[in-house]
């Protein structure tokens, strides 16, 4: 029982992961929580829904668009909500109470156009699963934690390899220097929007794909934003880190302790790392935490 | 001001006086020529998690209200539903109530959430408008916890939790010869501890024996923790009491982790959509509904609606129709149309007819007695097994 708990805690973990290294992304930049972000997945997850149903796409086709579409509509919130209020020099507050706005905005933009119905792919990929030595391992759970592990990996040369990344590290160290050493800064926001977005899209794409689809999906985010918390709140690694960590321990505690005091053992390890340890398990040291 | 000022300001005040008194005059002549219709309020849960429900029912009371006034309406006079969206959360249902009371209604129908009605029953009783739940069915919704005493305004058309509970424990321990059961519940829903108590008391009245119990939280998404803890207790039945859509995400995963125990469940099961989103996966489970479309009488409701609309109904758009003809039904008997006469009438019910099944209030309680259902999933369908008592 021990190891299928820890297998159902991983595969639940690899999710918070996708979603927090999204959240990591904007914040290494812009020093905000994005509390939209769990919303561009659920956008994402509907596009792939509507033009399955609607369009008689290919399932393949539907994962391209929503990907694709995901991250234009992060690239167009940053246009929309956020671009103002940066370029105004207004507190980071500001920029995070807008992420909330269009966060109620989308829930609502979808509930009102699509309807509020909980809705599923349909068998695209049926439910099975391999038993491996009394541990039984999920079909979609496999191809999930795969697909995670590819795109973090992904991730990570594309932020510590390339001219691409090299401008991000450059401008999220310091903003006013890398844009005075000829970095287009507003671009690389943008460009990191649109990576976000992409990410989100994903994201959005395998949870209904395990769970459901339904308007208010995207409050998952909620344990992804612990994790970057825990994990050090704008370092990529930290949050893939802290994603995994809290999905193994919530399936422990909900397994070996009680399923009811599962969520209270992890705001508990969110307050104890605040105390402890304020910048995360690989953070470093910064002073504004928005 | 100047003179011509003053002049001109004392016409301006005669014109408005004249525009006013005709206005009032007009209205005046339009309350005395037409009859008002007779306002009944339906609040539901019309945008949120579980609006299939709530807009089920207010597309069922549309439908019903066109139909009595076809037919002449209540004691002559025609009816106007007006619903309100309450989001399946007891504030917003209260604030609900409370507009639907400003606007003048007789009474109210609704809501199919426990939680809702518990909360505006007090409020019924204050301002003496009757209150008819839907399928909502917690005791505290007619029954004040703390006195035992019944709430006078508040009523209810379908059955407890209590009731359909010991239907499953008993069917699960003589039918189904279970020996031994879980319960998984959802800790945020009253009626999940309701309904584990009364199964495992019907249960082991009959032999059983209770193993143990998990529990989780609505909108948690993934459930394997706690399934793998059920399946090392290895029970003979799983009792879910958690609504449709946590019962497909459970049913799934059960399914993935390679559990073949049977799970039953109460009427929070109970939406066509459930075999979409996991017929398979609840090969050989059961649940327990109000009396809904497998009683044949309920046949041409069923496709007028389906005709009307373009969806399949839910059994709370029968409870919906079956509400506004109990009303009808009362006004009727009382010989006119006010709150507190509807009350009287409402409680002194003795067998009426409804496609649910007939109604005759316990004054004690205000619960009806009737029957509850039970389904059998086979072959991803919903197979009608019965009509049960406890």
């Amino acid at each position: 029982m021990f190891l299928q708990q820890v297998v159902n805690g991983l595969s639940v973990g690899s999710v918070y992961a996708l979603i927090a290294s999204g959240y990591a992304l904007i914040y290494s930049l812009l020093g905000f929580s994005n509390w939209a972000h769990g919303d561009i997945a659920m956008v994402g997850a509907y596009i792939a829904l509507i033009a399955q149903t609607s369009g008689h796409v290919p399932f393949w086709l539907a994962v391209v668009l929503a990907i694709a579409g995901a991250g234009c509509v992060s690239m167009l919130s940053d246009m929309v909500a956020y671009r103002r209020i940066r370029n105004n020099h207004s507190p980071k507050m500001f920029l995070m109470i807008a992420a909330m706005g269009l966060s109620i905005t989308l829930q609502n933009l979808i509930m009102v156009t699509v309807g509020p119905r909980f809705r599923t792919y349909g068998d695209v990929i049926p439910v099975r699963s391999i038993r491996l030595g009394g541990i039984s391992l999920g079909v979609l759970d496999l191809l999930t934690m795969g697909i995670i592990v590819v795109a973090l990996i992904a991730l990570g040369l594309l932020i510590g390899r390339t001219k691409f990344g090299l401008g991000v590290r450059a401008a999220s160290s310091n903003m006013v220097t890398a844009s005075v050493l000829g970095v287009d800064v507003n671009l690389y926001i943008r460009l990191v929007f649109l990576l976000a977005g992409v990410f989100a899209g994903m994201a959005g794409v395998l949870l209904g794909l395990k769970y459901n689809i339904y308007p208010t999906m995207g409050s998952i985010a909620l344990k992804a934003f612990i994790a970057c918390v825990v994990g050090g709140l704008g370092n990529v690694p930290g949050a893939i880190l802290g994603g995994v960590t809290i999905g193994v321990m919530e399936a422990l505690v909900g397994g070996f302790i009680s399923s009811g005091l599962r969520d209270a053992f992890t705001f508990a390890l969110l307050i104890a790392i605040l105390l402890v340890r304020p910048s995360g398990l690989l953070g470093k040291n910064i002073v504004d935490k928005a | 001001m100047s003179r011509k000022g003053i002049v001109c300001l004392s016409k301006l005040t005669c014109l408005l006086l004249i525009v006013c008194l005709a206005a009032v005059s007009v209205s005046g002549c339009k309350k005395s020529a037409t009859v008002e219709p007779i306002k009944i309020g339906f609040i539901g849960d019309l945008t949120g998690d579980t609006a299939i429900w709530g807009q089920a029912g207010s597309k069922a009371g549309q439908m019903t209200t066109d139909e009595i006034n076809a037919a002449g309406g209540i004691l002559g006079r025609q009816i106007q539903f007006i619903p309100m969206d309450g989001r399946g959360q007891a504030v917003d249902s209260v604030n609900a109530f409370n507009s639907l009371v400003d606007q003048g209604v007789l009474c109210v129908i609704g809501t199919n959430f426990s939680s809702c009605n518990k909360a505006i029953a007090p409020i019924a009783c204050q301002k003496k408008i009757p209150l008819l739940g839907t399928t909502c069915t917690n005791d505290a919704v007619t029954v004040d916890q703390a006195t035992g005493l019944v709430y006078p305004y508040s009523f209810r058309i379908g059955y407890t939790d209590e009731f359909q509970a010991q239907v499953l424990g008993k069917y699960a321990a003589t039918e189904l010869k279970a020996k031994t059961f879980a319960s998984f519940l959802d800790m945020t829903q009253d009626f999940a501890q309701t309904e584990t108590t009364w199964f495992n008391k019907a249960f082991v009245a009959n032999g059983g024996k209770m193993v143990g119990t998990v529990s989780g939280r609505s909108g948690d998404n993934d459930f394997r923790t706690q399934l793998t803890k059920l399946a090392a207790m290895k029970p003979d039945i799983i009792l879910l009491p958690w609504f449709y859509k946590d019962v497909a995400l459970i049913a799934n995963q059960a399914k993935e982790l390679g559990m073949k125990i049977p799970f039953m469940g109460p009427d929070s099961w109970d939406s066509p959509e459930l075999m979409g989103l996991a017929g398979p996966a609840l090969e050989g489970s059961y649940y327990c509904s109000q009396p809904a479309f497998a009683r044949p009488e309920t046949k041409p409701f069923h496709d007028a609606y389906v005709a009307k609309w373009g969806s399949e109904p839910e059994a709370e758009s029968l409870a919906v129709h079956d509400g506004l003809y109990w009303v009808k039904d009362a006004c009727e008997r009382a010989g006119k149309v006010d709150p507190v006469a509807l009350r009287d009438a409402l409680e002194s019910t003795v067998n009426f007819q409804g496609l649910m099944g007939p109604i005759t209030v316990d004054i004690k309680t205000h619960n009806p007695s009737k029957e509850a259902s039970l389904f059998h999933i086979t072959g991803s369908k919903r197979v009608f097994v019965g009509d049960f008592k406890p």
